[in-house]
């Protein structure tokens, strides 16, 4: 928190719009992705310094993405997190410009030589970084985060029911390519081997997915204040859930192994290091909101 | 000399004031086509314009296939590509001025246009930002219908959105590295390109803009145009003398000449906006909160600034000099129409 704090500038101007940015990234939160992301590179052999700055990139975009989301165009939220969303308080055009801003500031920072500690490997650390970059850029874009977006977008609007295969893209691309790209960059970063980045992608996915499937359930499980939004809103709007095309038994089931599945790439490293990501995962699943 | 009285009084363009060939070094810049042709072999801004234009667009077509969700990628070559036919067609003078200052330090062309690309993918996703209903409700941009128009509100803004990270993938995936481009200066251009898009750079000029300050002082009105499109012109500048292994001091000089040149060409926009009927693209008018004697009185001391800027490069890069200074002259006269050079190869 405290690193985002430092992140976006108080007091520069123009107020009113580092203001909404920071509304925005300081409303509090679960943080899930910096925390996986510092994890994985110490599980990769890094120091979690030298991931910071990634991580507070992947939460400015995570929050960018939420702002953007909230807006009346979209799904048209005014409650977050328990507080009033970003265009509520500052006005559509303010949180169109505060999201925008918030994704270059995430580039920004990430890729500026400041951000990271004087101990990272001089020979191989801009190299590293701009793989991150590259990777944080694809989970992100048209075929990642915005992908799941606009497919989840097409099927709101129909009457159909969803199958589950697209609502499994849906939900890989919205929830998990952020996840991945947090967990992937982490292990970048630190230095993993190629085998070592491709287990934690894999894990990424797998707890991506049950983020998901965890939230379909609360939401159907969970009173409004337990989760400081509007409970019950996939119901009442209609909307294709894990519990309404599994019921919830078998979408309890999908968790389960879902979780397994996670922690099962998690085998051949170092335990003690990795003991952060097992509990991670633990704490996806067994969340109560 | 009053200015003023000659820009009311003559069809435009602004006519160039008398004696601006002062150096003997370099032949008079010339930029409408005919012109060129009788100064030869001087430099012919528009054929390097043209070419540029068609390289950095095939660049950019590559760069966004249609592949599925089909909706959300026709949704972001809409606002990047233009259309078939003279509609949409850009002048794309970001890529321009980046492939012209990397060149300009014999840097091949190679190394700056994926980043080149990637300033029209910024700039194309920071309008389509700018038209939302929200803000400017613009119905059309460039002679066609707006993204939002198109496509939908909501497809607009996750277009824009997916549009930013496209840039920057486009610039890690297509920039020859770590050769020549090394990954500390491709570090460096991609912090550029993040730091101009963001909330002190565009995004401030729009928040700026969108507060109204057309309603204030001549310092307000040019922060507003500095931060819009001045940010922008120096990004391109500075990514392109990067990318050209520019030193310290050339690099800085080349961002104050991408500055002045930026705002030259958009105080310029807006003087032949408020001559002819064309819509003001800042809310911000020079014109109407300075009028049109001071504006004029700008734009001699922005076209002079970057002229001292040019100057700079003249005595150890000779010729490749001379697309810098056409730029500047071009900004001001807009010798000829750059619609008819890009949609001849269509």
């Amino acid at each position: 928190n405290s690193a985002l704090d430092a992140a976006v500038p108080a007091g520069e101007p123009p107020a009113a719009l580092h203001d909404a940015m920071r509304y925005a990234l300081l409303a509090g939160g679960k943080r899930v992705r910096p925390a996986l992301c510092l994890a994985a590179c110490v599980v990769s052999g890094g120091r979690e310094a030298w991931a910071m700055a990634p991580a507070a990139a992947v939460e400015m975009v995570h929050t960018m993405s939420l702002v953007h989301d909230d807006l009346p165009c979209m799904d048209d939220d005014d409650l977050r997190r328990g507080k009033a969303t970003c265009h509520v308080v500052y006005g559509e055009p303010i949180a169109v410009l505060a999201g925008d801003a918030l994704l270059a500031l995430a580039f920004e920072h990430m890729a500026s030589v400041d951000s990271y500690p004087p101990d990272v490997d001089p020979a191989k650390h801009a190299a590293r970084v701009v793989r991150s970059i590259g990777e944080l850029a694809r989970c992100i874009g048209s075929e990642g985060l915005v992908a799941g977006q606009v497919v989840d977008l097409e099927m709101t609007g129909s009457t159909e029911t969803v199958p589950l295969d697209r609502l499994e893209y849906i939900h890989l691309h919205k929830t998990a390519a952020l996840l991945e790209a947090s967990v992937v960059i982490g292990a970048i970063i630190g230095g993993g081997s190629e085998e070592q980045i491709e287990r934690l992608r894999k894990y990424a996915r797998s707890i991506g997915l049950l983020f998901q499937v965890v939230d379909d359930i609360l939401d159907v499980t969970k009173s409004s204040e337990e989760l400081g939004k509007t409970a019950g809103k996939d119901l009442a709007s209609d909307k294709t859930t894990y519990p309404k095309l599994l019921g919830l038994e078998k979408s309890r089931e999908f968790a389960e192994k879902l979780l397994s599945d996670a922690k099962e790439q998690l085998a051949d490293f170092d335990k003690e290091k990795a003991a952060p990501l097992l509990y991670l995962a633990n704490y996806i699943a067994y969340r109560q909101n | 000399m009053a200015l003023s009285s000659l820009f009311v009084s003559l069809p435009l363009p602004i006519p160039r004031p008398p004696s601006t060939s002062k150096s003997s070094r370099f032949l008079p810049i010339r930029a409408s086509p005919a012109a060129a042709a009788t100064a030869s072999p001087s430099f012919d801004l528009r054929r390097y314009w043209t070419s540029l234009i068609s390289e950095v667009e095939g660049e950019l077509d590559a760069a966004m296939p249609i592949r599925p969700p089909e909706s959300i990628h026709n949704a972001m070559r809409h606002a990047v590509l233009p259309g078939a036919g003279k509609e949409g067609a850009a002048k794309r003078a970001p890529p321009v001025l980046c492939v012209a200052a990397c060149e300009l330090l014999g840097a091949p062309r190679a190394a700056a246009l994926p980043t080149a690309a990637a300033l029209e993918m910024l700039h194309a996703a920071s309008l389509v930002h700018d038209d939302l209903p929200c803000f400017d409700a613009a119905p059309t941009r460039r002679g066609r219908p707006s993204t939002h128009a198109a496509y939908g509100t909501d497809m607009a803004v996750l277009a824009g959105d997916a549009l930013f990270p496209l840039a920057y993938t486009h610039v890690i995936s297509r920039t020859p590295s770590p050769d020549p481009v090394s990954h500390a200066v491709l570090l460096r251009v991609l912090a550029e390109l993040a730091r101009t898009v963001g909330s002190t750079g565009m995004a401030a000029g729009q928040f700026l803009d969108l507060a109204g300050a057309s309603a204030l002082g001549e310092a307000e009105v040019m922060q507003v145009l500095t931060k819009k499109f001045g940010e922008m012109a120096e990004c391109s500048a500075a990514c392109g003398a990067m990318l050209g292994g520019a030193g310290p001091d050339e690099e800085a000089a080349l961002r104050r000449y991408g500055r002045t040149i930026g705002v030259l060409y958009e105080l310029v926009d807006d003087m032949r906006s408020a001559s002819g009927n064309g819509k003001m693209r800042s809310n911000a008018s020079v014109l109407r909160s300075l009028g049109m004697d001071r504006a004029l009185g700008i734009v001699e001391e922005l076209k002079a600034q970057a002229k001292t800027e040019a100057d700079r490069f003249g005595d150890k890069y000779g010729d490749r000099v001379l697309p810098l200074y056409s730029f500047v002259d071009y900004a001001v006269e807009r010798g000829f129409e750059l619609q008819d050079a890009a949609t001849a190869k269509l």
